[in-house]
């Protein structure tokens, strides 16, 4: 598997670390016990297409949100994640 | 009372022995350790990358590159090393952190990074044969021409990888800056992949 990093272009698996979904939001302060324990422990498991959370970690050291097909590895969509860049920050 | 004395040495200083290793004949593969270069890293504010672009501008006199490329300025060069940052890389103390600090105060944070990194130079007629054995990078002269930088890994190790002026014999020279406590691990790495092409092993202080 290769992911398309959209800064460095196209690169292996190897220089990339997994996080996982990317939909959960941190809760606002003070939201209710259930909320805090969905955000931290409770996710779906996706059989399909599914945004992720990739590190590049090997490359250029910004997180991405990978849109994945679970089922057949296809990459459909890599963008920077919230934060990654000072640029994209600004926006 | 114990005394000290402070030396400055390359993390290389055991490792690094100069002359010819591997293949016997002439050297396949020649690497070189540059010694002794300022090196800082500019990394934008939140916000500020456009700020920082403009601060490097007025400084160097060139556009900062802001994709995977590098770009000459007088006694320097700027590396892309990432979204929004990059390295600056000198010698003889004409761009450290002291001097550069002014400019860049309103827009990007500054490290010096001269005695974090190891500076490898890899040339000769197998350096593409020794880095494909390392690195999944395409350095096809067309698919990486002059001037192309790159961060990657190799051997599980971050590098940035770049291709900077041809040698006077027309040859491709590629740099690849390592994290100093790494260096020891991937130079003995790259000997094993150059070893049979016959690596010509040597140390300078020339960064052109």
């Amino acid at each position: 598997m290769r992911i398309t990093c959209p800064f460095c272009g196209e690169r292996e698996l190897g220089e990339f670390t997994y996080l996982g979904d990317a939909k959960p939001m941190r809760p606002a302060p003070g939201a209710s016990e259930d909320e805090v324990y969905d955000y931290v422990y409770l996710r779906d498991n996706i059989a399909g297409v599914m945004d992720e959370n990739w590190y590049h970690g090997g490359g250029c050291r910004a997180w991405l949100k990978v849109t994945r097909n679970t089922l057949t590895h296809e990459i459909s969509a890599v963008e920077p994640a919230a934060g990654a860049g000072a640029r994209q920050v600004a926006k | 009372m114990a005394e000290f004395s402070w030396e400055i040495r390359s993390p290389l200083h055991r490792a690094l022995v100069s002359g010819p290793f591997g293949a016997h004949g002439e050297g396949g593969v020649t690497l070189t350790e540059i010694r002794n270069f300022d090196l800082v890293q500019v990394m934008a504010r939140r916000g500020k990358a456009a700020e920082m672009a403009s601060a490097a501008n007025a400084h160097f006199g060139v556009a900062v590159p802001e994709t995977p490329k590098t770009a000459g300025a007088a006694e320097a060069t700027l590396i892309w090393s990432g979204p929004d940052q990059f390295f600056v890389l000198s010698k003889g103390g004409r761009h450290q952190v002291g001097s550069l600090a002014p400019g860049f105060a309103a827009s990007a944070s500054l490290s010096d990074q001269s005695h974090a990194r190891v500076l490898i130079r890899i040339c000769g007629d197998k350096a593409r044969a020794l880095l494909a054995k390392l690195s999944s990078i395409d350095l096809y002269p067309a698919a990486f021409p002059v001037g192309t930088a790159a961060a990657t890994s190799m051997d599980h190790t971050s590098v940035t990888l770049w291709r900077g002026n041809d040698a006077r014999d027309g040859q491709a020279v590629f740099n690849v800056l390592v994290f100093a406590t790494f260096a020891e691990s991937l130079w003995h790495t790259m000997l094993d992949s150059g070893a049979e092409y016959g690596v010509e092993i040597g140390h300078s202080e020339d960064l052109a």
